[in-house]
């Protein structure tokens, strides 16, 4: 496993070095497989698809003029994804949706305690199959504050680990952590209620005649 | 050591990471094959996690790929400078 990550991680910079040689088509290999994941990265923190697409090509752009400045340490999807990250805040900022303040609660070390399930199997994983599960699920995701959604895409969507993680947001390894874990309990949290209410929904009308 | 509850809410992120040391995964262990509240939410997290990586969630949108291609050719022939 990590010598097919190596491999690749080889091709990649082979391939840099033959579009920064002046290959530039060679630039839409680099980033086929990235298409969704960066989509995806600035889906989850805009919540609007036009957005959404804008700052995806907007950090496409971006990662070809600084190739050159790309350092090698990271594998590129991360400076991708960092990129991503960036322009995702700034559109955000544009917008002025939110204050940035607001943002970053001081009482994230409050005590917390999370919706009893009386049964893990409300939430099977199988459920992604069913549409509606899924629309549920992105629901969730649009209701978490931004903070947590740019963890949860970073972390949970797009596989990155905790350190590369902590490093695009900017954070120490252990308020990423901290942050990581109160995010993915409100996400469960608030898929949990959105799951209920639909049970609740489907009951009532099941019963009205 | 035993552990309460909120003990394994403060350590769910990182079991389910597996980045907790071996004794405290078989104390985390031992709680919940006897808390059925906890067993559900390790479980229930868990199966958030594993639906949101699902790639199935979030389709790109129609002529996503097109469009991107046409803004990057816009830009790399307009000199296409890479400094």
């Amino acid at each position: 496993m990590p010598d097919l990550l190596a491999d690749k991680k080889d091709r990649e910079f082979k391939l840099i070095d033959r579009i920064l040689s002046g290959h530039h088509e060679g630039f839409y290999e680099l980033i086929a497989p990235y298409q969704r994941r960066v989509f995806m990265t600035a889906f989850d923190i805009l919540q609007v698809e036009a957005d959404a697409e804008e700052v995806a090509q907007e950090a496409f752009l971006k990662a070809f003029r600084n190739l050159r400045s790309f350092r090698r340490e990271a594998q590129f999807s991360t400076w991708l994804l960092r990129i991503t990250v960036n322009e995702a805040r700034m559109r955000l900022r544009q917008r002025r949706e939110i204050s940035f303040d607001a943002v970053f609660p001081t009482n994230e070390e409050a005590d917390f305690t999370p919706i009893f399930l009386a049964d893990w199997r409300e939430i099977p994983v199988e459920a992604v199959l069913r549409e509606e599960t899924r629309r549920l699920l992105c629901e969730s995701i649009a209701a978490l504050p931004e903070h947590y959604r740019e963890i949860i895409t970073l972390r949970d969507v797009n596989g990155l680990n905790n350190a590369e993680t902590a490093e695009i947001l900017g954070l120490s390894l252990g308020n990423a952590k901290v942050r990581l874990l109160r995010a993915r309990i409100m996400l469960r949290d608030l898929f949990v209620e959105r799951l209920r209410d639909r049970k609740r929904h489907r009951l009532s009308r099941e019963v009205t005649p | 050591m035993k552990l309460n509850c909120k003990h394994i809410w403060r350590e769910l992120s990182n079991y389910l990471d597996g980045e907790v040391p071996p004794e405290v995964r078989r104390d985390i262990e031992a709680h919940v094959a006897q808390c059925r509240h906890c067993a559900a939410l390790l479980d229930s997290t868990h199966n958030v996690i594993v639906l949101i990586a699902d790639e199935r969630r979030l389709e790109l949108p129609v002529g996503f790929s097109a469009r991107l291609r046409e803004r990057l050719e816009r830009e790399l022939t307009k000199g296409g400078r890479l400094d």
